[in-house]
Formats: C-alpha cells, sequence, structure tokens
C-alpha cells in the first residue's frame, strides 16, 4: 500500500529541472572556490605591503628589486615544496639544514675547486643529491618502520647531515669554486627573471601537478586527512610517506647546490637559517601543521610574503635592531587580516 | 612524610654538602702559592668555536706546533659553536688528572667565568681569548687565570676605514656589514670605524649598516637589498669579517659592480688572499688587517705554560701582561707578501716566539693592556 502511495506521489511532483541545475551550479562554484579566499587575502595582504613599501623607497618597485627579491625567495620556496609534501601528510622535516650541508659540500667538493681535486663533472651533481636522497629515505624508513615521530627522526638525521658535512668539510681552507660560470649561473637573468628563480618555479609548478593529478599525491592528502581511513581503503600509506621523505631531502640537497653555487664556495654551515624562513613559510601560506589540507602554491607565496617583508624594510631604512619586531608584528598583522573572513568556520585555534 | 621521601632528603644534603667540601678543597689547591708543575704532567687543552672555520683551524695548528715543540700532549676541544659543549668538554679533560695549560676561544663572554673556576679547581693554568665580560679581572682570580688576550677591534676598525676611504678618493657612501650585533668584537670594530671617518675622512658616509651575524649568506642577502637600495651610490663595502665580505662580494658581482667598489675586512683568510694575489675586481679589496688563529692560540698556550711551569709570576706581572691588547697590523695590496711569510712557517714562527717570549715577538708583541673601551660616541 505505502508503495502505491509513494509511486502516485512521485509521479504527481512536477521536477523543477531549471533550478536544481541552478543549484548545482551554485554548489560547483562553491566548491571550485573553496578554500581560495584565504591565499587571495594573502595576495591582498602582499599588495598592499608592496603599495607601502613602493611608496616609502620608489626603488622597491623596480625591476632590479623584484629580480632580487625572486632570487632571495628561490632557495627557501626549493626547500618549501618539500617541506609542504611532508607536512601534508602530517609530518615534519627539520632535517634540512643539515641535508643541505652534507649536499652542498660534497658539491662544492666534487666540483673544480681551490682545494684541487678533479671535476667530476654530471658526478657533482648526481652524488650529492644520492646523497640527500638517502639521508631523507633514512628518515622515512625510520619514521614508518620504526614508528619513531618524525619530528624526532629528522632532528637527528639533522644533526646526521651536518656531521657528515664536517667530516667531509674537514679542516683544510674553505673550498671556493673556481668555475665563474657555475658561480654566476644561479643570479644570472634569463627571460628577465634569475635563473635560480625559473628553477624553483618550474619545481613549484611539477609538484602541484603531482599533487593535483596523481595517485601518489592523492594519497597524500588522503594520509593527511585521515590515516586510518587512507588505510582502510587499502592506499600504500608507507610507500607513500617514504618517497615524500626522500623528495623533500632531494628538494633540500638541490638547495644545498645552489647555495653553494650561489656563495661560490661552501663550508658545512650553508644551509644555516633556512629551517626557520621555511616551515613558517609553508604554515603562513596555509598549509595546515595538522596535515590534508594546502598546496605549493600558498607556500610560495608564504615565501615571497616573508621575502618581500625582509627586503622591504630594508629598503624602507627601518633600523636593524627594530627590524625583527616590526617584521614579526607586519606579519601578524598581515595572517590576521588574511585569515579574517574564514575566522567563523569552525576553525579553532589551539 | 614517609620514610623513603625523608631517606631522600638525609642523602640530599648530604651530597651537596660532599660536593661543597669537594669544592673548597680543590679551589685551595689551585691557590697563587701553589708549586710548579712538572712539564712531563701537563696536558695543553686547546678549546675552538669550531673546526671549520678558517680562524678557527689555526687556532688548532698553532696549539699542536707549540706542543710539539715543548713535548706536550694537545687535547683539542671542538664547542660545536655551543657553550655547553665547550664546558662540558673542557670539565671532562680536567677530570682526567693531569695538569692542564689551557687556550681557550670563548664561545660566549658568559662562558669564561665558569671554565675559569673549573680550571682554577682542578689546579690548571688558563689563558682566555678574545670574550670574557669586562669585570671578570684575571689578577682577581689568582694565578690560574694567568690572562686574557685579544687584538684591539677598534685599530683592526680604523685601519680598515683609512684603507677604503683613501681608495675611493676620501667622499661618498659607503656600507657597513657588522657581525652579531652584542659581539664585543663586531662592536669594537665598527667603533673604529666611525672613529676613524668621523676623525680623519669627514666625506666618508656610511649610508648603512646592516649587522649580518658573522654569516656569508646573510651578508650576501644584506647586500643584495642594498644595492636595490643604493645602486651606484656604493663606492665601498666595510665588512667586519672576511667570511661575509666573501658573501658581499659575491652580490656585487652577480650586479656587475665589481670593478667598480672598493672592499675592506678584517682577518685575512685564504680565499681572500687568493682574491688580493689574483686582483679580483679590478683589485676590489683593497685593505686588510692581518693577526692570525695560530699566533693567537700559541701566545695564550705559552703565557699559561710559562706560569704553569713557575717561569713567571703572574701575581707580579704589570697589568698590560694580564689583560692584554696584540698588535694588528695593516694590509694592502703592495704589502701583503710581508705577512705572508709567516704562514708559510708556522714553526718557525713558533720557535721565535719561544725565544722571545709572548708579549715581545713579532708581528704581533703586546700594545696595550685591556679593558678595551668604545667611546659612547662611536656605539
Amino acid at each position: 500500500m505505502a508503495t502505491t502511495k509513494t509511486s502516485e506521489s512521485t509521479a504527481n511532483v512536477k521536477v523543477d529541472t531549471a533550478a536544481i541545475r541552478a543549484r548545482e551550479q551554485v554548489t560547483a562554484r562553491r566548491v571550485m572556490f573553496a578554500g581560495s579566499g584565504e591565499p587571495l587575502a594573502l595576495i591582498g595582504a602582499m599588495v598592499v605591503l608592496i603599495i607601502i613599501f613602493s611608496i616609502l623607497n620608489p626603488r622597491f618597485a623596480t625591476i632590479e628589486n623584484l629580480q632580487n627579491v625572486l632570487n632571495q625567495a628561490s632557495l627557501p620556496l626549493i626547500i618549501g615544496l618539500g617541506a609542504t609534501l611532508v607536512i601534508l601528510i602530517g609530518s615534519i622535516d627539520l632535517s634540512v639544514e643539515g641535508v643541505m650541508g652534507a649536499a652542498g659540500v660534497a658539491f662544492v667538493l666534487l666540483s673544480a675547486n681551490s682545494r684541487g681535486g678533479q671535476d667530476m663533472g654530471i658526478w657533482a651533481w648526481i652524488l650529492p643529491l644520492a646523497l640527500a636522497a638517502a639521508l631523507g629515505a633514512t628518515s622515512g624508513l625510520i619514521y614508518t618502520m620504526l614508528r619513531v615521530p618524525s619530528f624526532i627522526v629528522t632532528l637527528g638525521m639533522w644533526f646526521v647531515g651536518f656531521g657528515i658535512a664536517t667530516i667531509l668539510y674537514g679542516t683544510d681552507a674553505y673550498p671556493e669554486l673556481t668555475d665563474d660560470t657555475v658561480t654566476l649561473w644561479a643570479a644570472k637573468i634569463n627571460f628577465g627573471l634569475p635563473n635560480v628563480f625559473w628553477v624553483a618555479a618550474i619545481f613549484t609548478v611539477i609538484v602541484a601537478l603531482v599533487i593535483r593529478y596523481t595517485r601518489f599525491g592523492r594519497v597524500a592528502l588522503a594520509v593527511g586527512n585521515n590515516e586510518e581511513i587512507a588505510r582502510s581503503n587499502g592506499m600504500p600509506i608507507i610507500k607513500n610517506k617514504i618517497f615524500i621523505f626522500i623528495v623533500a631531502g632531494l628538494f633540500s640537497g638541490l638547495a644545498g647546490i645552489l647555495a653553494t653555487m650561489q656563495m661560490g664556495g661552501t663550508s658545512n654551515h650553508i644551509g644555516d637559517g633556512y629551517l626557520f624562513i621555511t616551515i613558517p613559510a609553508v604554515v603562513i601560506g596555509g598549509t595546515s601543521l595538522g596535515g590534508g589540507k594546502g598546496g605549493v602554491f600558498r607556500t610560495a607565496i608564504g615565501v615571497l610574503l616573508l621575502t618581500i617583508l625582509n627586503n622591504g624594510l630594508v629598503l624602507a631604512g627601518v633600523s636593524p635592531s627594530y627590524q625583527s619586531a616590526v617584521s614579526g608584528a607586519i606579519l601578524v598583522v598581515a595572517i590576521v587580516a588574511a585569515a579574517w573572513p574564514q575566522r567563523g568556520r569552525l576553525r579553532i585555534a589551539k | 612524610m614517609s620514610l623513603s621521601s625523608k631517606l631522600t632528603k638525609v642523602v640530599s644534603v648530604a651530597a651537596a654538602a660532599t660536593l661543597l667540601l669537594a669544592g673548597c678543597t680543590s679551589t685551595a689547591g689551585g691557590s697563587s702559592n701553589a708549586a710548579p708543575l712538572k712539564k712531563e704532567d701537563l696536558v695543553f687543552v686547546c678549546s675552538v668555536i669550531n673546526t671549520t672555520n678558517p680562524y678557527f683551524a689555526a687556532n688548532i695548528e698553532g696549539c699542536q706546533t707549540l706542543g710539539d715543540k715543548l713535548g706536550i700532549p694537545v687535547e683539542i676541544v671542538d664547542a660545536q659553536g655551543s657553550s655547553q659543549t665547550e664546558i662540558s668538554k673542557i670539565q671532562a679533560i680536567l677530570a682526567k688528572g693531569k695538569k692542564a695549560v689551557v687556550f681557550v676561544n670563548t664561545v660566549a663572554s658568559s662562558d669564561a667565568p665558569v671554565i675559569v673556576d673549573a680550571v682554577k679547581a682542578a689546579g690548571g693554568y688558563v689563558t682566555i681569548w678574545w670574550n670574557k665580560p669586562d669585570e671578570l679581572n684575571p689578577a682577581d682570580i689568582g694565578n690560574n687565570f694567568v690572562a686574557f688576550q685579544k687584538h684591539s677591534g677598534v685599530d683592526s676598525g680604523k685601519c680598515t676605514a683609512s684603507m677604503l676611504s683613501k681608495a675611493i678618493g676620501e667622499e661618498g657612501g659607503i656600507i657597513a656589514l657588522p657581525g652579531v650585533e652584542d659581539s664585543t668584537t663586531s662592536q669594537t670594530r665598527v667603533a673604529g670605524l666611525k672613529e676613524e671617518l668621523a676623525t680623519n675622512f669627514p666625506n666618508v658616509k656610511v649610508l648603512d649598516i646592516r649587522p649580518s651575524n658573522w654569516d656569508p649568506q646573510l651578508a650576501y642577502k644584506n647586500s643584495k637589498d642594498l644595492i636595490a637600495k643604493y645602486g651606484d651610490q656604493i663606492k665601498g663595502v666595510w665588512t667586519a669579517d672576511d667570511g661575509m665580505q666573501i658573501g658581499a662580494m659575491q652580490a656585487f658581482e652577480e650586479a656587475g659592480l665589481l670593478d667598480k667598489v672598493k672592499f675592506v675586512s678584517d682577518g685575512l683568510y685564504p680565499p681572500t688572499v687568493e682574491a688580493m694575489k689574483a686582483h679580483k675586481g679590478n683589485d676590489a679589496i683593497v685593505g686588510e688587517t692581518f693577526h692570525r688563529g695560530y699566533m693567537a692560540s700559541a701566545i695564550g698556550l705559552y703565557t699559561a705554560y710559562l706560569a704553569a711551569t713557575g717561569e713567571i709570576d703572574p701575581s707580579t706581572l704589570p697589568a698590560e701582561k694580564r689583560d692584554s691588547m696584540f698588535k694588528i697590523s695593516c694590509v694592502t695590496p703592495d704589502n701583503i707578501d710581508e705577512f705572508l711569510k709567516w704562514d708559510g712557517d708556522v714553526a718557525g714562527w713558533v720557535d721565535t716566539l719561544i725565544a722571545n717570549g709572548p708579549w715581545d715577538t713579532d708581528p704581533v708583541p703586546l700594545v696595550a693592556g685591556g679593558p678595551e673601551v668604545i667611546k659612547p660616541e662611536y656605539k
């Protein structure tokens, strides 16, 4: 009886397909722009900073300074790509500076340098990157197989990397690269921008595409979002995590090599200070430390915001004694302003 | 209160009392009336901030060469940039039993009192180089704190400022990249720069001062920003050490300005020597200062050694030999070879040190007593 009633009522209702389609379109649009509010607001904050700094010093808005800013943003961005992947799965990689040191020192010693020795050509790139990947793989294996928190493992690998750099460096004189084409390559301008920035930009696009369009990227997001569900769906979680740590190691290694090229030589300290530019930049960009949410374009925005802030303060003539405090204060204001429209959406800050 | 917690309290009090008594006893052993130590009972301890910086590597070379000459074993302490590591490693060596003759290039000023106390308690002898609090006076501590020694930072700053000003025609803008902002060494060098410009080169203007933390990469970044800000107004670059000069020169080279700008700095590190000899960037480096890590450590250790073996009695020395400043020389591309000859024969130089004593050896004789004072107007 009930079945007959239902089928009758269904037959009597006129279906308004146009309204449903309109609603679907609104939903689709909402989905498309969901999550883009925050990055857009950060870009807005960045534009405001650019306008203020340009008024304070007209030299800020020159092509030369743009090239300078992009040159300075490139290495944190390259490291940030690996850091973003690691943070997306809800982990953290603190080994950045040690891996940079190990790869940087290995690179300079395998290239034509002031300590003598043979130029190993392409192997001067391959071996340091392999070393960096091995350090990343070790972190990943210990983290996944022995179930040690990534914070602890990568803290240890930071010092392992730094130790390798120190041993490789030894106590001889500071090794300098003797080939000027290598030392000047990173800052050389091509198509209006420095080479090192092109490297960072190309890798940013590649990693963004990988996250968006490959199974590897989707598994990473799923792991960060809810590892239990990802596991019960049969996703290759362990393989994915280890691979992400290898990729993060490779990016840190690449940054170590590029930093060495920029300096025209290196010591084991070449990575010093990069960790604490990169991780804040990733988080400021909006990638959640809890995992599952974020992306590399957000990281790029975070890196640019921090770089512009520091560059602008120097050009505006802010005293070095005040710079750190002023920079911190502006950053907090910029982030609060950018996050303001999203404040009501159950984003509980702990 | 339970029995176990009472017991814990009693044991803690007893342990504290034992430690206190032990401390008093061993401190008494280090009094200024201690008998001279035998050479075979000694060990040289050479503590450096890290082992990769060229200056600290040279510190080690000086200690080892002196140890070889005098037939005394040398223990190296690598502080790895950490005061904690430095102090605990020194304490571990002191605990081994041999009488320590110690040279310390302190990580931070505040390490000096702790190290001095530990060495005194163990009956050893120590000379501190570069960093100590002004109020810590060797004469107040006793013979075990033999001396504090350094090169004058103000003289270094004056010397480099003068050479840079002359090289840019005594007028125009320069930028300055000091080290860590609260480092005494950096502050004194900056004070020397300011004083020399104010006194002798009033038309040379410091466009900007950006502390670069002794870090070549930060110096590189700051230089890039300052090039964007001032462009060709920058005629000269002053850096507080050669490490930062490497970063600054790289930035100017990338901007195509290396052959138009002049550079001065402190330290005459190997890459700087090579750049000067190769006339890099149209003789971009116009001035340096000469002082050497191996000279500092050998002078420091030798002074402590003389006190340990009773050849000098620190309590009878004049004030400038307890808190000392040694000569720093100005180096130009023309006279650089006069100074580099020492680097080629470190063992030969140590022979002259043993022959002439710690205060009269060229090219770094004692020139003044400390503490070094910065005039308020140049802070």
